[in-house]
């Protein structure tokens, strides 16, 4: 393993973002590469978001705490969060694995290309069936849920009580998000607060989950929003130029009822076609502000010619799965872990083979290198 | 694999690529191996110059066996000593087969006992099982449904029972009638669609509210992985709410053993046991005769039952597992077994030496 590690070094920048972006990779995958014989340079503080100290990366010889610039330098740079501004510091013919989101950034792809960066997207390494193996769609729809459940929770006192009828909530989109979503909600986006309800014999949760043939029935969709405590939105639209709850359709909701937001579509009326949100006039929030109540500041955010006359609590955020970094990190260690192994026994990227093993096949499809026209098309881009 | 007439499933060539890749040094393939699955012979043989036709017996006799169903314990007893067995072993449920394994000195790998480091199972397809049972399921419906394709009918209910691995996959697949050709057709022509509702083990113990959604229901799918077995979560009696032409869906597919202690029952009680032979039972259909008369069958509708729903789909169901199992069949040829390690450098080897029988019963026996 050693003599086919030799050389190939590895660089972990922090990803400087939003002040709540605490994510950064853990000590295990760190350790990992060092345990194959990689050199491994870590920029210091990393982790320090979620407790993190310096020493606690620091397993064996192999690892160093450098600087910013010392990370990128390295032969494999891996960081979450695409890095926007930095591209530059990334070395010609060197590894960058990120979430780069390719289908949808034709203009960062033309410009990795012309910096000679050998890049792979942690979004698009998949599997022969087209499923992607680093993902965190779960973390997505719980911690949208979580976030739903606790607005939920202030608006509504009676979730608590026993006397109660079970929780309505309606779930549109019956893809990967959806469905994650459908047994978040069973289990009021925690488990433990799910376990503390039961024991009090308080009833559970309805979920009712529909998919395009019925969210485009405009008197279906009305009866069932006035029977729903929880509109979760985790569609993925053919046209993202119409909206599919229009905003007038709000009023029909139970006052109390809390909106989750767990697509990212943002608001781009400039664009042609012009995109809007699937739920029409409400907040996009990020990891510094998540839950927006009616009267909050975060609604005159929204572009003026989009209506927001009627209006629930929302929970709406960039990138659900930071929201806990820790449990997210893990994820997605354990998902990088076999794939570095076999960067690592391969040598590198150029002796990735398009044919190779499962994990090979994956990275090759995750690469530059398979992808010589990009496409654009809509996509969920939570990271 | 040697088991009911409906077990039509085989590895595809893809596999035999991999072996081959890895340096296997012969792959013994049975005599008929792949024709259920619509693959000739040819297909494996040319993919590896090291491939050759055997009867049964020396595919028995190689050092490494890859079957995906578990052979009888007669055929487990003509293993070599040594020899690794990579199969669906069921440790748990299976105590005699597993000691009779680690008797025979048999490196036997249970696929279902692969996990990994959150205990995930590796090699699974409980897409499958969903997909599969509720496309079936829809099809009864659709035979039955007098208006199931115009536009004036009422969107079709489904209430699924539990929301786990299995629930979650079932639900996204009725929204999809478990097909999606099918659905593609109905949106087109404008016909409502499927409206389904998911409740779990914190609202099915209440008995007011499921009368209430049973009543409304097309389609009850069991989906449920109970804490404790031996209680139905959907008694008989209730059945008598769900209406004429209901349909239940048995994807949880328990068995009946009323001779074990606590005895085991099927989450909704008094539907039939399937299998890949026979999974949909009419209320007239004599599968209810064969059920332990302590269970209650008063209460019945058309129900599909089948232990095995992956494979209805054969070709799909074994793409998936032959896919899964590379790496595994990676770290088994990568070096020999005694040298698997449980805190090894790489992940799957791992996860493979924890799935090894000596190694699980160790770790069982603390």
């Amino acid at each position: 393993m050693d003599g086919l590690a030799q050389g190939l070094t590895f660089g972990f920048p922090t990803m400087h973002k939003e002040a709540g972006e605490r994510r950064d990779f853990l000590p295990p995958l760190i350790h990992l590469l060092a345990d194959l014989g990689c050199e491994v340079f870590v920029e210091s503080g990393i982790g320090s978001g979620m407790g993190y100290r310096d020493e606690d990366y620091l397993s064996s010889s192999r690892v160093h705490v450098v600087d910013e610039d010392s990370a990128y330098r390295q032969d494999v740079v891996v960081v979450l969060r695409a890095p926007i501004g930095k591209f530059e510091k990334v070395r010609r013919g060197a590894t960058l694995i990120s979430m780069l989101h390719f289908p949808t950034r034709p203009t960062r792809v033309r410009h990795l290309k012309e910096l000679g960066i050998d890049a792979v997207g942690l979004d698009t390494i998949e599997d022969d069936e087209g499923r992607r193996l680093v993902v965190n769609s779960k973390a997505v729809a719980w911690n949208g849920l979580e976030a739903a459940f606790e607005m939920l929770e202030r608006r509504w006192p009676q979730l608590t009580s026993p006397a109660r009828a079970p929780v309505r909530v309606t779930v549109m989109g019956a893809g990967d998000i959806g469905k994650q979503a459908v047994e978040a909600a069973t289990k009021y986006g925690n488990a433990e607060r799910s376990d503390l309800l039961r024991r009090y014999g308080v009833p559970g949760v309805e979920v009712v989950t529909i998919g395009r043939n019925l969210t485009s029935d405009d008197a279906y969709l009305w009866r069932r929003l006035s029977a729903t405590d929880v509109l979760v939105d985790a569609t993925q639209r053919h046209d993202a130029s119409v909206p599919l709850i229009r905003n007038d359709w709000l009023r029909l909701l139970p006052p109390h009822a809390v909106i989750c937001d767990l697509v990212v579509d943002p608001y781009l009326l400039d664009a042609d076609p012009p995109t809007v949100r699937g739920i029409e006039g409400i907040p996009q929030g990020n990891l510094d502000r998540y839950t927006f109540d009616v009267d909050d500041p975060g609604w005159d955010l929204v572009p003026p010619q989009v209506p927001t006359g009627h209006r629930r609590a929302v929970a709406s955020c960039y990138s659900w799965p930071g929201v806990h970094p820790k449990r997210c990190m893990e994820l997605y260690g354990k998902q990088l872990a076999p794939l570095l192994e076999t960067l690592v026994q391969r040598g590198g990227l150029a002796g990735v083979r398009p044919d190779g093993s499962f994990h090979e096949r994956a990275l090759h499809r995750g690469s530059l290198r398979a992808r010589p026209h990009p496409v654009a098309v809509g996509e969920l881009v939570h990271t | 694999m040697h088991k009911e007439q409906g077990e039509r499933r085989d590895f595809l060539p893809d596999l035999i690529t991999h072996l081959d890749r890895l340096g296997a040094g012969e792959i013994v393939l049975e005599g008929g191996y792949g024709l259920g699955v619509g693959v000739p012979m040819d297909a494996y043989l040319e993919v590896s110059g090291r491939a050759r036709v055997g009867s049964y017996g020396e595919c028995l006799d190689q050092d490494v066996v890859v079957v995906l169903r578990c052979p009888e314990q007669e055929e487990l007893r003509r293993l070599r000593p040594g020899a690794v067995l990579v199969s669906m072993l069921h440790y748990p449920t299976r105590p005699d087969r597993t000691a009779l394994l680690a008797d025979l000195g048999v490196r036997a790998v249970s696929l279902d006992a692969i996990t990994d480091r959150s205990g995930r199972r590796v090699v699974e397809n409980l897409e499958a099982v969903a997909w599969n049972g509720v496309r079936a399921a829809f099809r009864e419906i659709q035979r039955r449904h007098p208006h199931f394709d115009h536009p004036s009918r009422r969107p079709l209910h489904v209430t699924c029972l539990g929301s786990g691995g299995v629930g979650s996959w079932a639900a996204f697949a009725a929204t999809r009638y478990g097909d999606p050709q099918l659905r593609e057709s109905l949106v087109a022509t404008n016909v409502p669609g499927v409206e389904v509702t998911v409740v779990d083990f914190d609202l099915t113990w209440h008995e007011d509210y499921m009368f209430g959604r049973l009543e409304q229901t097309d389609l009850l799918i069991d989906a449920t992985r109970r804490a404790d077995p031996s209680r139905p979560v959907v008694p008989n009696a209730w059945l008598a709410a769900l209406p004429a032409d209901g349909v239940i869906l048995d994807l949880a597919c328990d068995p009946y053993d009323l001779e074990v202690a606590p005895p085991v029952v099927k989450g909704i009680e008094g539907v039939p046991h399937g299998s890949l032979d026979g999974y949909v039972f009419p209320p007239e259909d004599d599968a209810y005769d064969l059920i332990d008369p302590r269970i209650d069958t008063t209460n019945r509708r058309l129900a599909l039952s089948c232990y095995s729903w992956p494979g209805l789909d054969p070709v799909g169901s074994m793409r998936t597992y032959g896919e899964q199992l590379e790496p595994v069949l990676s770290v088994v040829l990568g070096k020999p077994a005694g040298d698997w390690g449980v805190n090894g450098a790489s992940q799957v080897e791992r996860a493979v030496a924890r799935a090894e029988v000596s190694r699980w019963m160790g770790s069982r026996r603390g």
